[in-house]
């Protein structure tokens, strides 16, 4: 199996190829990213490639010829970008990768990272949605989960390829960005003064283990993917030893601005997320991916706290280094 | 068997039993203040609290005076939808969570309670979940135990039409018709409640899942099965 890891310089990206570097079924492994691994490689190939660039996208994909597609450049807004750099280079990198590798003549199967957020949240909508439930995103994250699924279905539909889409709980980790991961370490966390919606939660690990899972079984079909348990707003703010301070209404306006103030950007994702929680039926995933010991939801809160016990090493120690040949 | 009879589990991991419903022994005040405080309790997927389950309603619905029939068909472990007759009010949701209570030692989730702000959080950290059958269907996935009521009427004694929707979409997992009525002539309270458990109920052998023929027969023979022992 030739596998291309797109988005290879995130977290993500970066576990799962090192998850497929220690496989002996795996051949190859490539990927690209506009930023450099976050840890150690030793036998990807790794290009430095702005996803917008459509011709060294191309031509990197084209040479490659992968086997199989682990599909990452599917960008949060707020976690490294804003929200219209967000859509636009999802957007780019799902199109231009994806076909380039169907172009290359050996593709025969795509695993995409989707997001629960493509149920959307709110009046009207199943609280926790298989994945038969319909599809109503409320936010721009949800929306961009849902084009990349699109395109992904597209793709499976014309060329006969086993396509799935992981629909990922909130990914959070000690060591990996997310916006929720900021707020939530917030010293004062706004909290629904009316509400105590339940989340669920999916460790870095897993979403990673996830991932290979579902390339090495040609998983076909959406899996949503969560840390078993769920947390509630209230309880997870003071799990943290913080402060809960009650918002209602109009009141979100001044609570978002405050916590951007405070260096933690609250997109729409992740508000729909605290005042009316994201939570979904994992049990697909458990069956046809064997993911029977996800790190449950309170311990991925737990591990969110613990961030900041993490001791750095020197920079020189924690240099990736793969390959890089752009 | 009396609560006092089932013997509690002692929480080695602060999940209360979330896996499997089992009721757990109970925290002192001070602790249970202290746990919540802390935020050290677990919480579902579904919005339940388990902890605040055992902590808050346990004890109140432990003390209906009931009577049940039947009880050793209601499942000590693993998923299973009880139907069960409802009038207007709350009564007869509390009632059989204290059978369950009482029969299985577990915790029961009640379909379809309202979700007004506030009351809302509370129903459903009590246990309460929503009526949308794909939500049923999941929280009987999850291994819970859950009761579906028929459509309210307005006699205490009255069998409505049968949740025809949760019935389809939970094809394949234990359904048993439950009738939940005032021990008092005409139907009032002065004597201890009667809960009568039914034989389970199954969908014919081959049936697919979300059948709608074989989920409104199976709706009617539930119906049917609460009526007659609501005569009784």
């Amino acid at each position: 199996m030739r596998v291309l890891v797109t988005g290879m310089g995130g977290h993500l990206g970066t576990k799962v190829a090192q998850l497929l570097e220690t496989r002996d079924d795996v051949e190859a492994v490539a990927g690209f990213d506009f930023v450099p691994p976050r840890r150690r490689l030793s036998r990807s190939v790794f290009k430095r490639i702005d996803p917008r660039d459509r011709d060294r996208l191309i031509d990197f994909v084209r040479d490659f010829a992968p086997t199989a597609v682990a599909h990452f450049g599917v960008y949060e807004p707020a976690a490294r970008m804003g929200v219209r750099a967000s859509i636009e280079a999802s957007e780019d990198c799902t199109v231009n990768a994806l076909g380039a590798a169907v172009r290359a003549g050996a593709l025969d199967r795509v695993v995409v990272r989707s997001g629960l957020e493509v149920y959307g949240r709110g009046a009207g909508r199943p609280e926790v949605p298989d994945e038969h439930a319909p599809l109503g995103p409320t936010s721009p994250y949800g929306r961009i989960c849902l084009d990349v699924e699109a395109h992904a279905a597209g793709l499976a539909r014309r060329h006969g390829i086993p396509v799935a889409s992981l629909r990922f709980a909130p990914i959070s980790g000690s060591r990996s960005p997310s916006p929720f991961g900021r707020l939530l370490r917030l010293p004062a966390v706004p909290v629904p003064a009316l509400a105590d919606p339940p989340f669920q939660l999916l460790h870095t690990d897993d979403a990673a283990r996830a991932m290979v899972e579902a390339l090495l079984r040609g998983a076909d079909g959406a899996f949503n993917v969560v840390g078993p348990g769920a947390a509630s707003p209230w309880q997870a703010v003071r799990l943290g030893n913080r402060i809960p301070v009650p918002f209602f209404g109009p009141g979100w306006l001044i609570a978002t601005r405050i916590a951007e103030l405070a260096g933690s950007p609250v997109p729409l994702h992740v508000l729909d997320l605290i005042r009316k929680g994201c939570a979904a039926d994992g049990s697909r995933a458990e069956a046809e991916l064997g993911l029977t010991d996800l790190v449950p939801t309170q311990e991925v809160v737990a591990d969110l706290y613990a961030w900041a016990s993490v001791t750095a090493l020197p920079g020189a120690a924690t240099a990736a280094t793969a390959r890089v040949v752009g | 068997m009396a609560l006092d009879g089932i013997a509690v589990a002692t929480p080695s991991v602060p999940n209360y039993g979330i896996d499997n419903d089992r009721l757990l022994a109970r925290d002192s005040v001070l602790d249970a203040l202290r746990r919540r405080w802390d935020g050290r309790y677990a919480v579902d997927e579904f919005g339940g609290d388990p902890h605040l389950q055992d902590f808050l309603l346990a004890p109140v619905v432990g003390r209906i005076p009931l009577r049940v029939e039947g009880g050793e068909r209601l499942p000590r472990d693993g998923a299973a939808l009880l139907v069960a007759n409802r009038g207007p009010g709350f009564a007869e949701p509390l009632v059989l969570s204290g059978a369950v209570q009482r029969e299985a030692g577990r915790r029961l989730r009640i379909v379809g309670l309202p979700t007004p702000p506030l009351l809302g959080v509370l129903t459903h950290k009590l246990g309460g979940v929503g009526r949308r059958a794909g939500d049923v269907a999941a929280v009987l996935r999850a291994g819970h135990l859950a009761a579906a009521p028929l459509a309210m009427t307005l006699s205490a004694t009255g069998a409505g039409e049968a949740p025809r929707a949760v019935i389809a979409a939970t094809l394949g997992f234990a359904l048993l018709p439950v009738a939940v009525r005032p021990g008092g002539p005409v139907g009032l309270p002065v004597r201890p409640w009667v809960v009568s458990v039914g034989e389970p109920l199954a969908p014919p052998e081959g049936t697919e899942p979300g059948d709608p023929l074989a989920a409104a027969e199976l709706a009617e023979q539930a119906r049917t099965a609460i009526a007659d022992m609501l005569r009784r």
